[in-house]
């Protein structure tokens, strides 16, 4: 097919016209929230939450009106490069898209209300209004593009407006180094995703998503080469780098093993932004990327996706298991779930890995809302009673849910929704991805066993974990005696006080989210879902791929779902009792960890220490490169400063030479003239004495010689 | 007597002028030598002019001499009598300035 044909020009329809309003709308707000002056900003954030709160309607209505009909789809040139195909930009609206314009909107319209209590003395406010109008344009960015170039675009720019909201409290040292390390680990990734992109440029000539499936079904593999239906031939193993370096993007944006050392870092910024952007869409981005790109992997990228979501999975819960930190917890359990996610993309789940993305988002946004209010309410005592604690951690909270019980009630729906209990969502994704891993499993190994059945396993083994981890921070912030007033009992838990109802209607819209009646009519079987009735795997395109694989993993997903489902329920019992037995009010366990300063043993210091990634990171990196560049310094100062040094000083010397000649030489000549001249007039001076005879002497000798001359 | 003599005498003259001019400090004398010069001039005009005896040329002009030098004289003594008035002195020595 031509290029012409495969890039023409599509028209605008209703729905692509009212994807851009949907786009528009937070950059309005955004500029809205830059220009209008500091007085006004309390009117201003409200008019920027109902304008995000017109988008998500704006995109429910597009939901709902394009639910079953195809992909809309509208293209435009955008500039030409001499001899290539031209460079084309567009909306790609399909259900994925529709899907996550809802979650984005509703998500950050939700953060938006709360935001305007929760931030309400911030001096910052303006700022931090702008910023999310910001970043919600970026991510509905990634979502519309039709195109990888302009999603890396948009991609920079979430970037960009993460890193400003990371770093909103930038007068404290750690928020803005944490902004900085969220920056430069994920430009690490994006540099994959760029080598990814310069791939698939070169064997293809164009970015256009639905073009590249196109090209790349049309492409085949023969003798270790990869040749383009255009004639353009690269070595095999391009197909499967291509594949894992748009991955390694999505590592970056998704936090996945070994780049997932920013996220935990990244808690410093407020807690909303961490509910909107660290939790729920921006870390998200990365799953809905390798979603829009399933089709254009091959076998080993998904191997390899698989793999490495399965152990950042496992990592995130164990990191999870020993913080103190309220929001740490839940970053460490975030960095699990996208490990989850990208799991399931890697084993074939494509269907289970986005409906574990959109279930996710919500419990997760409830969860750190509700957070957020935990803090919000210990803030306010802590002001109240000017005691001076830690609102963050865990280890002074305590028996919060008689007082703050809409919190608790947010919470724990979206704690078991995380957990996977059923009857909530959480159970339902995290079954049918799990399902996914077990029969990929099962495929991949042929019937007997292997290796890949680690991955399932670890899948199963961080149930067990999360169901701890999440048991204990309920716990220990919920249950037991709130233990600040037990360190200062001047003052009693009734002074802690509900927060206000903007706060508690964002976290009851999220709680309800959480339920599994809202994602299926039977909340015991994923398979009955409307979300995954909506939502069918695409057929890979990948040339060499096995056309079989699809259709037995999803045949094996169907079998082994009951089995699946009773060892999940089992994995989360065995999880629950152990947090209960160890943190129960009262436990010696829970006693002893009030007290203790440091960890026990090794395995919790590994844990604490998030398996002492960023130590690693300083012993690999961070020194040889120090090293590298003091010796780079030292090689300036002692070699190269030295010969510029000493170049000067020659410069010098030659300088005080060249003066030399020129006062001795150059002068000498014209003072020697000058005194020549000098000279030769005091010799003609004399013969002009004024005295008359002596004239007349000059005259006669004069003549007397002219008469030798001529008698001679 | 031969031709030779009467230029010797004139050049003896000539240079005791020429002397006189050269040496003596007063003006009054200097004058005096320049008519020494003139006269030995005279004495060559008569003695080449008797090799020329119809036209008689050397003598005309010797007379002739003699008219412009008492003119010269007369101005040359007005000179020195105004020059006397001004700088007091007839010394040439002292007589060195251009501007009055």
């Amino acid at each position: 097919m031509e290029y012409s044909e495969l890039l023409q020009p599509l028209p605008w329809t209703p729905p692509t016209i009212l994807c851009l309003v949907i786009l528009a709308l937070p950059f309005v707000s955004f500029l809205l929230m830059a220009t209008t002056p500091n007085g006004s900003r309390k009117p201003m954030s409200w008019i920027a939450s109902g304008m995000i709160l017109f988008a998500a309607c704006l995109s429910l209505y597009l939901l709902l009106s394009t639910w079953a009909s195809p992909a809309n789809h509208t293209r435009f040139e955008w500039f030409t490069i001499a001899g290539m195909p031209k460079v084309t930009a567009g909306i790609l609206l399909d259900i994925n898209t529709a899907l996550m314009l809802v979650v984005v909107n509703v998500i950050s319209f939700l953060v938006h209300a709360y935001s305007t209590a929760y931030m309400k003395d911030d001096e910052g406010y303006k700022k931090y209004f702008a910023f999310l109008g910001l970043f919600t344009f970026s991510m509905l960015g990634i979502i519309m593009a039709d195109n990888l170039l302009i999603i890396f675009i948009f991609w920079e720019l979430v970037g960009l407006s993460s890193y400003l909201l990371i770093s909103h409290w930038y007068q404290k040292d750690s928020a803005s180094k944490a902004a900085k390390k969220a920056f430069i680990v994920n430009r690490v990734g994006d540099a994959g995703f760029l080598i990814g992109l310069a791939i698939l440029w070169v064997q293809f000539n164009t970015l256009d998503i639905e073009a590249l499936k196109v090209l790349m079904q049309q492409s085949m593999l023969a003798e270790g080469q990869w040749a383009s239906s255009l004639g353009h031939v690269l070595n095999a193993d391009w197909l499967t780098i291509a594949g894992i370096a748009l991955f390694l993007g999505a590592m970056g944006k998704s936090a996945q093993f070994p780049l997932q050392i920013w996220l935990p870092d990244a808690m410093e910024g407020p807690t909303p932004v961490s509910a909107l952007i660290h939790a729920a869409t921006m870390v998200a981005a990365g799953v809905f990327l390798m979603a829009r790109i399933f089709v254009l992997l091959d076998i080993h990228a998904l191997t390899f996706i698989a793999t490495i979501g399965a152990i950042t999975a496992f990592m995130g819960a164990v990191a999870a298991l020993t913080q103190h930190d309220i929001k740490k917890v839940l970053a460490y359990s975030t960095i699990s779930q996208l490990g989850y996610m990208l799991m399931g993309i890697g084993v074939g789940a494509y269907d289970a890995a986005l409906f574990h993305l959109f279930t996710h988002a919500f419990f997760k946004a409830c969860l750190f809302l509700a957070a957020g209010s935990v803090i919000y309410a210990l803030h306010e005592f802590e002001h109240d009673t000017g005691l001076k604690f830690d609102a963050q951690d865990m280890r002074n909270m305590g028996g919060l849910r008689k007082k703050l019980p809409f919190t608790f009630l947010a919470y724990g729906v979206s704690s078991l929704a995380l957990i996977g209990i059923p009857f909530f969502s959480g159970f339902l994704s995290k079954d049918a991805l799990l399902s996914g891993a077990y029969a990929w499993a099962d495929v991949m190994s042929g019937g007997g066993f292997s290796f890949y059945y680690l991955v399932p396993g670890l899948g199963f083994l961080t149930v067990v974990l999360t169901a701890l981890y999440m048991f204990r921070q309920l716990l220990l912030v919920f249950f037991g005696d709130f233990r600040v007033i037990s360190k200062h009992s001047d003052h009693s838990l009734n002074e802690v006080k509900e927060v206000p109802f903007v706060m508690k209607s964002a976290l009851i819209i999220l709680g309800i989210m959480s339920l599994g009646l809202v994602w299926s009519i039977n909340p015991l079987d994923h398979s009955h879902s409307w979300f995954l009735g909506a939502l069918k795997a695409p057929a890979i395109l990948t040339p060499g791929f096995d056309i079989d694989w699809q259709p037995r993993l999803i045949e094996l997903m169907f079998s082994n779902h009951i089995e699946v489902t009773l060892i999940s329920i089992t994995m989360i019992i065995i999880g629950a009792l152990t947090g209960w037995y160890l943190y129960r009010p009262g436990s010696p366990y829970a006693k002893s960890y009030f007290d203790r300063k440091d960890t026990i043993n090794k395995f919790q210091a590994l844990s604490y220490n998030n398996w002492y990634l960023n130590e690693a990171y300083k012993l690999i990196i961070e020194k040889p490169l120090l090293w590298i560049s003091n010796g780079l310094t030292s090689f300036e100062k002692r070699v190269i400063d030295r010969a510029i040094d000493s170049l000067a000083i020659g410069n010098v010397i030659l300088a005080h030479l060249i003066g030399w000649i020129d006062r001795m030489v150059v002068d000498g000549f014209v003072n020697f003239s000058v005194f020549f001249a000098g000279r030769i007039g005091v010799m003609t001076k004399s013969l002009q004495g004024g005295k008359i005879q002596s004239y007349i002497l000059i005259a006669v000798f004069g003549i007397v010689l002219m008469i030798f001359w001529i008698i001679w | 007597m031969a031709i030779e003599h009467y230029f010797i005498l004139s050049a003896i003259l000539f240079c005791i002028g020429m002397t006189v001019i050269i040496t003596k400090k007063n003006a009054i004398v200097v004058l005096m030598g320049v008519e020494l010069i003139l006269n030995a001039a005279n004495i060559n005009f008569i003695a080449v002019s008797q090799l020329d005896n119809i036209k008689l040329g050397g003598q005309f002009f010797a007379l002739f001499v003699i008219v412009v030098a008492a003119a010269e004289a007369a101005v040359g003594l007005a000179i020195i009598l105004k020059i006397y008035k001004y700088f007091s002195t007839t010394n040439l020595d002292e007589i060195n300035q251009l501007k009055g």
